[in-house]
């Protein structure tokens, strides 16, 4: 899977071009229009992480030339603005999701792997860790033959930890996952963890192994080892 | 009281006075003048009365007009005029008379004369003249005050819809004011004020703009990589205690991220930079609502209440309305007791959301203040952000607090 990041904050670029390295992508990076530009040009990706405000130029002009030079490009925005405007012109203009700063990378790595599904560049729908076997498009998770039913937020929760396998995600992440950014939710935090029990109990009553780890009561991980 | 009205009225009022005043003076004067003019000739008479008396030796008498006597002495010093009533015997009435009396000496012997002019007519005149100055003073007062009125309408057409475009204007909408010149020097003047203060306005309004954007950007950015670098210091094998520090310190920053993006949402709100394009059934947004917010209700095992007894259709940014409902619930739950309840009602021209919670929290309306906070967990924000929008709205909001805390919002009407 190969990325284009497109970021002018060397900081940020560095940081997440390391992070999705790790992930087993190949990361190109620019940090202006004139090198996304060029590099859009010659190459071919499969995701563009986008921002909006660059030097020399505005990323909703770069997401116009994607849309006609690379369609199976899928393209995500990456905003500080948090400006509606740019949210709909940029939906608008073909990008398929939209992520404000600051954003943590595990959500940013449930956003690429989604977009990613949506546009089956996986080839399948289904993803598989372990004994697990979650099937993206029906929703569902099966352990060998036996299904585990799920609600929709324990399903949501389960994905996100196993498409973040081994990564720590605190409470708030999750929470964050779930709603939109504007709950404030102040400290009530206790139905992630209710949650979290109950997507162990479901798992282990499949014939399943308790691979979710809770790490000081403040954070959890799908841990492979 | 608009200006033409006002004038106006003034104008009316000074009209009648003047009016007034006028037709009553003009009597005192008429009535004064004709008096004097009486007392003249009937000293002039006298003189006449005299000569004849000199010339003729005859003592004329013509009552009650005319009466002359003669006197062994004189008993009065200085001619004298009195009013008096005399018995008409054809009319059967009495009748104001001026009487003039003298007494004189004309060679040896002494007279006394008495002159006298019926007055009823001259009075009869005064208030006729009066009458046709009071009728001929108010035609021409009306004339004029409907030749001003007219002028003044006329003149202020320009002014009103002047005022309206001003009234229309939107900083955040492209294209200056359009004002039409209406050749007044006034109201031209004061058409190029508004222009200059508009330009320098909406020069500063972007400037801030700009600013605002570009601030929230700017703190954004190290935020981002702040947060993306802890997020990967938590990844390592951290002890408990690292871990915690790591965990306070990326909550910390989110928190600062979400009150920057709050503050900016308030003044963008402010500015009216939301646009409202369509009517919102808020009946669909709230049941989409509960929705979205049902597992944090359970897990709370809060009891929610709802009653639907009208649409309430409102026209808002669809964006602002989901922030409006997104704050109140919030609130209704965090400062929400365990196993309580929330009751929604939507009535005419009304939303309702009410909770339970703490009897020794926030009492008043400083509730919707920014950073005032009832638990120090939130951010102090979220009700300051309601309360934006529903002022940005036309829609009021207030707090009461019997029982339930809660939340009205009313269309204003």
């Amino acid at each position: 899977m190969k990325i284009l990041i497109v970021e002018d904050e060397v900081d940020l670029l560095v940081t997440i071009s390391n992070y999705l390295i790790r992930e087993n992508y190949v990361c190109e990076l620019a940090d202006n229009f004139q090198k996304a530009d060029e590099k859009l040009a010659i190459y071919e990706y499969d995701i563009i992480l986008l921002d909006i405000t660059l030097p020399g130029g505005s990323g909703l002009d770069l997401l116009k030339t994607i849309k006609k030079q690379q369609i199976n490009s899928g393209v995500i925005i990456l905003s500080a603005k948090n400006s509606l405007d740019d949210k709909i012109n940029g939906l608008d203009l073909g990008a398929d999701d939209y992520i404000t700063k600051p954003f943590q990378l595990s959500e940013l790595n449930s956003r690429i792997k989604a977009v990613l599904r949506r546009r089956h560049f996986d080839g399948t729908h289904i993803l598989t860790c372990m004994e697990l076997s979650i099937d993206t498009a029906g929703k569902s998770v099966t352990i060998g033959s036996n299904e585990i039913i799920l609600t929709p937020k324990e399903y949501d929760i389960l994905l996100f930890l196993v498409i973040n396998k081994n990564r720590v995600l605190t409470k708030e992440a999750i929470a964050d996952h779930l709603w939109a950014d504007n709950i404030d939710m102040a400290d009530n935090f206790d139905f992630i963890y209710t949650h979290l029990n109950n997507i162990r109990k479901k798992i282990k009553l499949a014939g399943g192994n308790d691979y979710i780890k809770t790490i000081y009561g403040m954070g959890y991980k799908f841990s492979e080892r | 009281m608009k200006f033409l009205n006002k004038v106006n009225r003034s104008f009316l009022i000074l009209l009648t006075s003047v009016l007034l005043v006028s037709s009553v003076a003009g009597y005192f004067i008429l009535r004064y003048i004709i008096l004097d003019e009486t007392k003249e000739s009937l000293v002039e008479k006298e003189n006449l009365l005299r000569k004849q008396i000199v010339e003729t030796g005859e003592i004329p008498n013509l009552y009650p007009v005319m009466e002359v006597k003669e006197l062994n002495r004189l008993t009065q010093r200085s001619p004298e005029f009195r009013m008096i009533m005399i018995q008409d015997d054809d009319e059967d009435e009495l009748d104001p008379y001026l009487e003039y009396s003298n007494q004189i000496k004309i060679g040896d012997s002494f007279y006394s004369i008495k002159l006298r002019q019926s007055t009823f007519e001259n009075e009869d005149l005064v208030i006729i003249i009066a009458f046709s100055l009071f009728i001929i003073l108010a035609v021409a007062f009306g004339i004029l005050f409907f030749i001003s009125k007219q002028t003044n309408k006329t003149s202020w057409v320009d002014f009103e819809q002047n005022l309206k475009a001003i009234e229309e204007f939107n900083f955040s909408e492209a294209g200056k004011i359009e004002l039409l010149e209406s050749g007044i020097e006034e109201f031209d003047r004061l058409n190029r004020v508004i222009l200059t203060l508009t330009e320098k306005l909406k020069a500063d309004y972007l400037s801030l703009k700009e600013f605002t954007e570009n601030a929230s950007h700017e703190i954004q950015t190290p935020l981002s990589a702040t947060l993306l670098n802890l997020d990967e210091v938590l990844q390592q094998n951290l002890n408990e205690e690292a871990f915690k520090k790591t965990h306070a310190a990326i909550n910390a920053m989110k928190r600062l991220s979400m009150l920057n993006q709050s503050l900016i949402l308030l003044t963008k709100i402010e500015n009216k930079q939301f646009k409202a394009e369509k009517a919102l059934s808020f009946n669909d947004i709230l049941n989409r609502k509960l929705q979205e917010f049902a597992t944090l209700f359970e897990s709370k095992k809060l009891n929610v209440g709802l009653t639907l007894e009208e649409d309430l259709v409102l026209k808002m940014n669809d964006q602002l309305a989901d922030l409006l409902l997104n704050n109140l619930l919030s609130n209704a739950i965090n400062h929400n007791l365990e196993g309580g309840s929330i009751l929604l009602v939507i009535r005419k021209n009304e939303l309702k959301i009410c909770n339970d919670g703490a009897t020794n929290s926030l009492t008043d309306e400083t509730i919707f203040n920014r950073f005032v906070k009832g638990n120090s967990k939130s951010y102090g924000l979220g009700l300051a952000i309601v309360k934006n929008i529903c002022d940005t709205h036309n829609l009021e909001i207030h707090y009461t607090k019997n029982k339930l805390h809660c939340f009205t919002i009313t269309k204003k009407l």
